[in-house]
């Protein structure tokens, strides 16, 4: 390779070395504690799943093998995102929609659930599991 | 210890592929190399019998999966017996801790989550875990009513490595299949600078994924898998080891949707320029078949597997992306997708990578094998450009997605630039 070549590698590699620490650091810290979730540090606004992927791992012992189940926020219109987390995490249990039939369990997040068909099983910092009154 | 686990199973996939060291030319890479393809010949062969075993109902535990992977580790003893010409690169050492850097980056952003991609947390993740409960390839799951976002026809390359992993460490790790991406990364250097015998090239392939896969945000995606045998491809198209990029093209088909436009580019780009070039002193062996019928059989086995998938997900009526092709067309929005492709191909850098492979391909001028990566280069953006032109709100699609597809190309440049360099 010629060194004119070389020297443009070269520099091109160092500009994106620079932009790759610089879009490391600008996710936010604390920069050396291991995370609790996958999500921590995707950027410096708080994932959409985050509070879903720390609450599911505590409610997943409590729920029944086989178990129809599904999660959501009260009140947030886009309830996808903690839907979807929850079909990952509770991989023993069917997830199904929030937006159709309710199942027998009711993962809420966050906010509480106020439908009077259920009452609260357990309750953690990030939010509730909820089961259905027979 | 699950996660350590899940990991040690993808490595252990060093050994069953480390049958191709006995194709002589890739016997005499360098041990980075070799390893390299070893790792990516041995997810090929996993997950080829993994996708078999769906087919003809035969059980994935470690003993039915384990059986044919130990007689690949058998088969293989007797090849790779090391880098005979032991080329010195000048800047061998420089070139190589550059690789390094960029990979423990790469090891720190996962490391503490600052490149998860979501898709991992919706898909790729979900997948995995219930193709590795169900022992197969679950239709029930894919094509649940629910699941809208579970993109049922989606290759199943990545779910199914994953489910080989979770078979060895017996549940899913999610830290695992974001410490994943780093071992990729650096896989893909190290083929790629084996193959192209170039450390400096390497160096800035390995800058640009790295940087790609932080901005991008693929942790945990089919993205890393998808490059790693896409390069790999390339490369052994470019260089002559022409029955390695059989392999790759059958698992670039497998792993992404826009596998199959690649794969088609590179046959389409092979038929082009295989005439008018004459074989590297790496190739694998004399030429025996015709040029076209060597650019028929080198992605008939991508083709084959991709038509079984198609085949399979249209039993099971999973037909989602690649149904989008019948869709319609808005040249309306050419203008505007177009614009929106390029701020995104920016990378918030200044196109420094786009400039870091064209510049030097412009000063040197030497396009005899630098064709078919260009070739390959040029379709592949045009077919993003294609699909985006399909997207309902192409807006959206495009931020969410360019950073990453338009890897592909980059990648087809540097491969390219380091062509050119011969």
């Amino acid at each position: 390779m010629r060194r004119s070549e070389k020297a443009i590698v070269a520099i091109a590699t160092l500009i994106l070395l620079t932009a790759y620490i610089t879009r490391l650091f600008t996710r936010g810290g604390p920069y050396f504690e291991r995370p609790l979730t996958i999500v921590d540090h995707v950027g410096p606004q708080r994932h959409e799943t985050r509070d879903a992927l720390v609450l599911l791992p505590k409610v997943r012992p409590l729920l029944p093998r086989g178990a129809r189940v599904t999660c959501f926020q009260p009140g947030n219109r886009d309830t996808m995102p903690d839907f979807f987390a929850a079909v990952g995490q509770l991989p023993q249990q069917t997830v199904v929609s929030p937006n159709g039939q309710l199942p027998e369990y009711v993962i809420a997040v966050r906010q509480p659930f106020t439908n009077t068909s259920y009452r609260v099983m357990a309750e953690f910092p990030e939010g509730r599991l909820y089961k259905a009154i027979p | 210890m699950t996660d350590f686990l899940w990991i040690a199973g993808i490595l252990f996939l060093i050994f069953p592929g480390a049958i191709l060291w006995r194709m002589p030319a890739i016997g005499r890479l360098d041990l980075p190399a070799r390893l390299s393809i070893a790792l990516a010949g041995g997810i090929a062969i996993v997950t080829a019998i993994l996708y078999l075993y769906n087919f003809v109902h035969m059980p994935w535990t470690r003993f039915t999966v384990g059986v044919p992977l130990i007689a690949c580790v058998i088969l293989s003893r007797r090849g790779g017996e090391g880098s005979r010409d032991q080329e010195s690169f000048a800047s061998l050492s420089m070139t190589t801790m550059l690789i390094l850097i960029f990979a423990a980056l790469t090891i720190y952003g996962v490391a503490t989550a600052r490149e998860t991609c979501g898709d991992l947390i919706y898909f790729w993740g979900p997948k995995g875990q219930r193709f590795h409960q169900a022992g197969s390839i679950d239709a029930g799951f894919l094509g649940f009513r629910d699941y809208f976002l579970m993109h049922s026809d989606y290759p199943p390359l990545v779910p199914l490595l994953y489910a080989w992993a979770s078979l060895v460490a017996h549940r899913f790790s999610w830290w695992g299949a974001l410490f994943l991406m780093p071992i990729l990364l650096l896989a893909t250097a190290f083929a790629f600078r084996g193959l192209a015998r170039n450390g400096w090239y390497a160096a800035l392939l390995t800058a640009i994924l790295g940087y790609g896969f932080a901005i991008g945000m693929v942790g945990g995606a089919a993205d890393p898998v998808l490059l790693l045998f896409e390069v790999i491809a390339l490369a052994a198209l470019t260089f002559d080891f022409e029955i390695l990029a059989v392999i790759a093209l059958a698992a670039v088909a497998l792993t992404k949707v826009e596998g199959a436009v690649f794969v088609a580019m590179c046959a389409f780009a092979y038929l082009v320029t295989v005439w008018r070039r004459a074989p590297s002193p790496a190739a694998e062996r004399p030429r025996a078949a015709a040029p076209t019928l060597r650019a028929i059989l080198i992605p008939l086995p991508a083709a084959i597997f991709l038509g079984s998938w198609i085949v399979f997900a249209w039993r099971n009526q999973l037909i989602d992306s690649y149904g989008l092709a019948r869709g319609s067309i808005h040249l309306d929005l050419f203008a505007s997708v177009v614009g929106e492709t390029l701020r995104q191909a920016s990378y918030k850098i200044a196109y420094v990578p786009w400039l870091a492979t064209l510049v030097p391909l412009a000063l040197r001028r030497n396009f005899r094998r630098a064709w078919l990566p260009l070739i390959v280069a040029a379709g592949t953006l045009l077919s993003a450009l294609f699909y985006y032109l399909h997207a309902v709100s192409p807006s959206w699609w495009i931020e969410a997605s360019a950073q990453r597809v338009l890897l592909t190309p980059l990648a087809c440049l540097v491969v390219a630039s380091a062509a050119a360099t011969e």
